[in-house]
């Protein structure tokens, strides 16, 4: 029957022009058929739980049908594909996830599944309204809680409630926040019980993430299901977004188009960087850490290499209490101190305000439909997971009596551990100190189907909705969310910590819906600019590092490289010693760690080979090139939401090829080569994306400033262990010296003789033309320095005075003089002139950093105890 | 009585340190037991100061110094009358039935609660039990307890540091008049009686320092001081500061800067009776 089916389908269309969108309606019922029970064959719905897709006759529900008939047209091949165009979206998007305590440590890939989870348009309208009125209401709360505080005293709200919270900021109590919003982003954990009826799992209201998410979300699965996400009229996404642009920008205390927002975030390591990032990028923010920031005269300002820039508006991604170490929590590395101050004054404001963690406590759920009653005048038609906060005595009762059936967990933001404690040990601490404790009913969830192995199959999902204020004492909700799949059909909770997957959530629409852009339209004027917006120091100094560390591993790859072509085990003693100045060199900057003391390692082959392999691939030698390209991948991370994505891709490839775990295997030097070779190209790519992809700014001049000073000390190391070699003049350390600093050709095209020391110190010491030389790196280093934004006061800067004396000493320097110099070169002035400017390289390095990066740890001003 | 107060901390940096931030709590709280009738800070390096009241309704001035200084210097003077209340009789004056309504009455919850140097662990409370075995009367209970700390506790400079917790001195038995408050606060809290940390001034013959007591709830009669450390109640020596949960609502400075942790503090305090 579905042969027949199949070949009447294809009968329908001309095989070549078929086009996937019109095979998904143009195809006959009968062939659907066919292939939706092949799609659908292994999905079982669960007994106990409801079903997202299937109705309880098992018929596909109505918005679910088009999606469906769209996938079973592509059929399960078809589909795999796009899963797998789904997986590299993600990886070449760079859409991560770091989970703590993670051996695998950073960035886990994050993980979507290509069918969406579709919500019919009338229930989703029923669940906005909800949503509205439930930020509404947690919203006064807060405002009341952090302002007259009416609902304490009048008995609303229970005192225990509400100051036995850690959440409970009390240097935030009796800030003015404009138009009385503490709560700008909310978000709802939703979750449906078998019976079809939406709950509200937990509130979030501290720094509700996931938006970020669901944004990359629908980027990617629109793209990989362009046909259904067309036919279906999905509501975009877009126009949440610009409400959430629109409601920060009126926040700002100064003229709205003047504002300067900013996104603060806890820093790379925090476990939703990824998503701060593409948010700030998306939303045309600033994304900054604590230490960018700084308050003078209560005013918040930003740490720019040009100076101080004023703050409007931060959108937060720390918690509050680390946002400030003089009012809040003092041991906070993450926050501004005199923050607080400075959004008391109302110079600066928070979204979400300070202190607005304090709801999200699930004891608070409890109060809400009392609560809805009293302030709104309206039932609460959202509900909560029912709840029970131990601090009322009826509901402790109840608790006490039920204890098997709920789920206990700590009522307040607590270490409090109570995961493992047994039932009458939890009686017993619920009775000695009721308030911390609430008590939850179980909540199913629902099931939808999931893209697993070739076959749909059911698994449990939850929906977290987002939420912003649109500055009009309104709330503006996403159409859309993150749907979180469950990675066992029996779990109870669903965390992306814990390995769980997520989809695209689709609210589709019966027509054609807006398409709205962020981008500003053509009919706006637009002022022209030439230069972005101001590098925070901090990014100056990543950079700078990135620059130095990759330049690093360049001549570590080159000169291990040559040390490892020259190496034969045929001819030990013979042929090494020419080599040591390489050696020397590499020992300098760590990577061979005292190899000039060991001489027995000259004339062992094996032991010698094992050392250089070493070098390479050894993850704990310090300054390895294995932790240098680890170095580099972490300065890459650091200044990510600052680079390309193909800088960021080239980056990772060369840690991943060092990095990648060779068995037992032996470790020939050839193949070691073939690795180091791949490295150099890496290099390369990195810094020709640098060179002819990065506006020359100052992230770019910082980066080039750093590879300079990096190149002109690795050649000045190696080029006066060559002069203190008492091989120096022996022509085949000069070839290797030329073929580290890549001047082979050139030399030979210059001089048809055998390499001489002059000669060969004149294209690498003096010549600047060659992109290698000394010379060239410090002309290169004077140009950046006239650029760079001057410094206060504008005396002569201390790099300055130092490259000027480098430039001139260098000039000073005639080839003639090299030519006729005698033979004691380790006493010339060739080799002064070289250890002069070594000298002056880390000094310069220093006087970069004590310019423009100055920043130091916070301390803590010294308390008097009482006596 | 009428008092002068100068109250001078110096800071001297090994390297000059910058972007400085502080919040000062020196100036004493106005309230009908004493008249502040004159309070001047003096800052140097001379910085604009700003001030505002915290939740506890501590007078704080803040300030901020973000050029490189080497030497910072917070002078505070005031000049306050002082006019307590006569002692209270060891007497039954508030059943402990009228505590109950305590966590309702506005801003007392807080001090029945856990705090950041306070902790009200089992042990806390049958010590507390056991030194007001037989007394019915919750201001009573608080003299009781006040007598227990002073002995159970041996006062010793230099014992404990700013940051010593509450059940530390469960086990050492000793440490200064910030540790005696704190002890017989938590001993209050696991007893129900609302209690609250203050940090002020003691004028006496021998010496005159910062010093620390508490206050306890008793309905009808307000927020009373007892000073576990002299084994008394507050009296005219006595020059109130700030109040809180224990010390970290109510340091005299706190704050943070950006340098060099290699430093040294001096204060001073003199204290001299106006006639």
């Amino acid at each position: 029957m579905s042969d027949a089916g199949d070949i009447k389908g294809r009968r329908n269309q001309p095989p070549m022009t078929q086009s996937q969108s019109q095979s998904a309606t143009g195809d006959t019922g009968f062939a659907k058929k066919a292939k939706l029970e092949s799609l659908l064959s292994g999905y079982q719905r669960a007994a106990d739980a409801f079903d997202e897709l299937l109705a309880a006759d098992n018929k596909v529900l109505p918005h679910y049908a088009m999606l469906m008939g769209e996938l079973e047209s592509f059929g399960p091949t078809e589909l795999s594909r796009r899963t797998d165009a789904c997986q590299r979206f993600v990886h070449e998007h760079g859409i991560t996830y770091n989970v703590y305590g993670d051996p695998r440590g950073m960035e886990r890939p994050w993980q979507l599944d290509p069918v969406p989870f579709v919500i019919a348009p009338e229930e989703w309208h029923a669940l906005e309204t909800g949503l509205i009125q439930r930020a509404t209401l947690l919203n006064q709360i807060l405002a009341d809680c952090y302002g007259a505080q009416e609902l304490i005293r009048s008995r609303w709200l229970s005192p225990a409630l509400v100051f036995g919270q850690p959440d409970f900021l009390r240097p935030c109590h009796g800030i003015h926040v404009p138009g009385d919003t503490c709560l700008h982003f909310y978000a709802a954990d939703l979750s449906r019980s078998p019976d079809g009826r939406w709950w509200v799992v937990s509130d979030r209201t501290q720094i509700p993430t996931g938006a970020g998410y669901a944004l990359a979300n629908r980027l990617v699965t629109s793209r990989i299901l362009p046909e259904p996400f067309r036919d279906n009229h999905v509501h975009r996404l877009a126009g949440f977004f610009l409400a959430v642009k629109n409601s920060l920008a009126r926040l700002s205390p100064r003229q709205a188009e003047r504002a300067r927002i900013v996104m603060l975030t806890p820093g790379p390591h925090n476990e939703t960087y990824f998503e701060q990032a593409y948010l700030a990028r998306y939303l045309g923010y600033m994304l900054v850490e604590g230490q960018d920031l700084t308050v003078r005269d209560n005013h918040v300002f930003l740490k720019t290499l040009s100076g101080l820039e004023r703050v409007d508006v931060i959108l937060r991604r720390v918690d509050d209490d680390f946002c400030d170490p003089l009012e809040l929590r003092n041991d906070s590395i993450l926050g501004v101190p005199g923050l607080v101050e400075a959004v008391r004054a109302g110079n600066v404001v928070m979204a979400n305000a300070l202190g607005s963690g304090l709801v999200q406590s699930p004891a608070f759920m409890s109060f809400l439909p009392g609560l809805c009653r009293h302030l709104l005048g309206e039932e609460l038609k959202l509900p909560s997971v029912a709840t029970w906060w131990c601090g009322q005595k009826a509901a402790r009762e109840h608790v006490l009596k039920n204890l098997d059936r709920l789920v206990v967990k700590p009522a307040f933001r607590t270490h409090l551990n109570i995961a493992d404690a047994e039932r009458d040990e939890l009686r017993k601490r619920i009775e000695f100190d009721p308030d911390l404790f609430v008590a939850q009913e179980r909540v199913g969830h629902s099931t939808a189907p999931v893209w697993q192995k070739d076959t749909l199959t059911p698994q449990p999902v939850s929906l977290r909705a987002f939420l912003v204020a649109d500055g009009k004492g309104g709330y503006c909700v996403m159409p859309g969310g993150l749907a979180r799949v469950s990675p066992d059909s029996g779990g109870k909770f669903i965390s992306m910590q814990t390995g769980g997957s997520s989809k695209d959530t689709w609210i589709p629409s019966a027509t054609p819906v807006e398409e709205l852009t962020l981008l500003h339209g053509s009919g706006q004027n637009v002022e022209l600019r030439r230069t972005g917006n101001n590098l925070p120091s901090r990014l100056a100094d990543n950079f700078f590092w990135l620059g130095r560390y990759s330049e690093r591993a360049d001549a570590t790859s080159r000169l291990l490289r040559s040390a490892l072509l020259r190496f034969n085990p045929e001819r030990t003693g013979g042929a090494l010693p020419l080599l040591s100045p390489l050696l020397q060199t590499l020992e300098m900057q760590g990577q061979l760690p005292g190899i000039s003391k060991k001489p027995e390692l000259w004339s062992n082959a094996e032991v010698f080979e094992a050392e250089l392999l070493a070098a390479i691939f050894n993850p704990e030698r310090e300054g390895g090139l294995r932790q240098t390209a680890a170095h580099l991948q972490r300065l890459a991370m650091l200044v990510r939401d600052r680079t390309s994505n193909d800088m960021w891709r080239v980056l990772s490839q060369i840690d991943d090829r060092l990095a990648t775990p060779r068995p037992k295997q032996v470790m020939l030097a050839g193949d070691a080569v073939g690795i180091l070779n791949q490295t150099l190209l890496g290099l390369a790519a990195f810094h020709g994306l640098a060179r002819e992809n990065m506006t020359r700014a100052q992230a770019w001049r910082f980066l080039d400033m750093g590879l300079r000073i990096e190149r002109a000390l690795y050649l000045g190391t190696l080029l006066d262990a060559t002069l203190h070699s008492p091989d120096a003049e022996n022509p085949s350390l000069l070839e290797a010296v030329l073929e580290v600093v890549d001047c082979s050709i050139t030399f030979r095209s210059r001089y048809n003789l055998l390499p001489t020391v002059p000669a060969v110190f004149d294209l690498v010491l003096l010549d600047d033309k060659n992109p290698r030389s000394i010379l060239f790196q410090i002309k290169q280093l004077v140009k950046h320095f006239d650029k760079l934004p001057k410094e206060r006061g504008d005396t002569a800067s201390p790099g300055k005075t130092i490259l000027a004396n480098s430039l001139a000493r260098l000039e000073r320097s005639d080839a003639r003089e090299l030519a006729s110099a005698s033979n004691n070169w380790r006493e010339s002035e060739l080799a002064a002139t070289i250890r002069d400017t070594l000298s002056a390289l880390p000094q310069l390095s220093d006087a970069i950093a004590a310019s423009y990066f100055a920043h130091s740890a916070i301390s803590r001003t010294g308390r008097e105890g009482m006596r | 009585m009428k008092w002068e107060v100068l109250h001078r901390t110096r800071y001297n940096y090994a390297t000059p340190v910058r972007d400085s931030f502080n919040d000062v709590r020196l100036q004493p709280m106005p309230i009908p037991e004493q008249t502040v009738e004159s309070y001047l800070l003096k800052v140097i390096p001379a910085v604009r100061l700003t001030h505002s009241k915290d939740f506890y309704s501590n007078w704080i001035q803040h300030f901020e110094i973000s050029e490189p200084h080497s030497h910072l210097l917070i002078e505070a003077s005031s000049r306050v009358s002082t006019h307590w209340p006569a002692p209270l009789p060891d007497a039954p004056l508030c059943p402990f039935e009228l505590m109950q309504g305590a966590p309702n009455i506005e801003r007392c919850f807080d001090y029945l609660l856990d705090s950041r140097f306070i902790e009200q662990s089992p042990t806390a409370w049958k010590l507390a039990l056991d030194a007001t075995v037989g007394i019915e009367d919750a201001w009573q209970c608080a003299l009781a307890l006040m007598r227990f700390v002073n002995g159970f506790l041996k006062y010793e400079s230099f014992s404990t540091h700013v940051h010593t917790h509450m059940t530390e001195l469960l086990t050492d038995r000793r440490g200064v008049c910030q540790d005696f408050a704190h002890l017989m606060i938590g001993l209050c809290r696991a007893l129900k009686i609302p209690a609250r940390y203050v940090s002020g001034y003691l004028a006496t013959e021998a010496a005159s320092a910062t010093h620390a007591w508490m206050e306890v709830f008793v309905p009808g009669h307000g927020w009373r001081g007892l000073d576990p450390t002299h084994n008394c109640q507050v009296g005219e020596t006595y020059i109130k500061i700030g109040n809180g949960r224990d010390y970290g609502d109510v340091p005299p400075i706190s704050g943070n800067y950006r340098g060099t942790r290699d430093r040294q503090m001096q204060v001073e305090v003199r204290i001299t009776p106006v006639h």
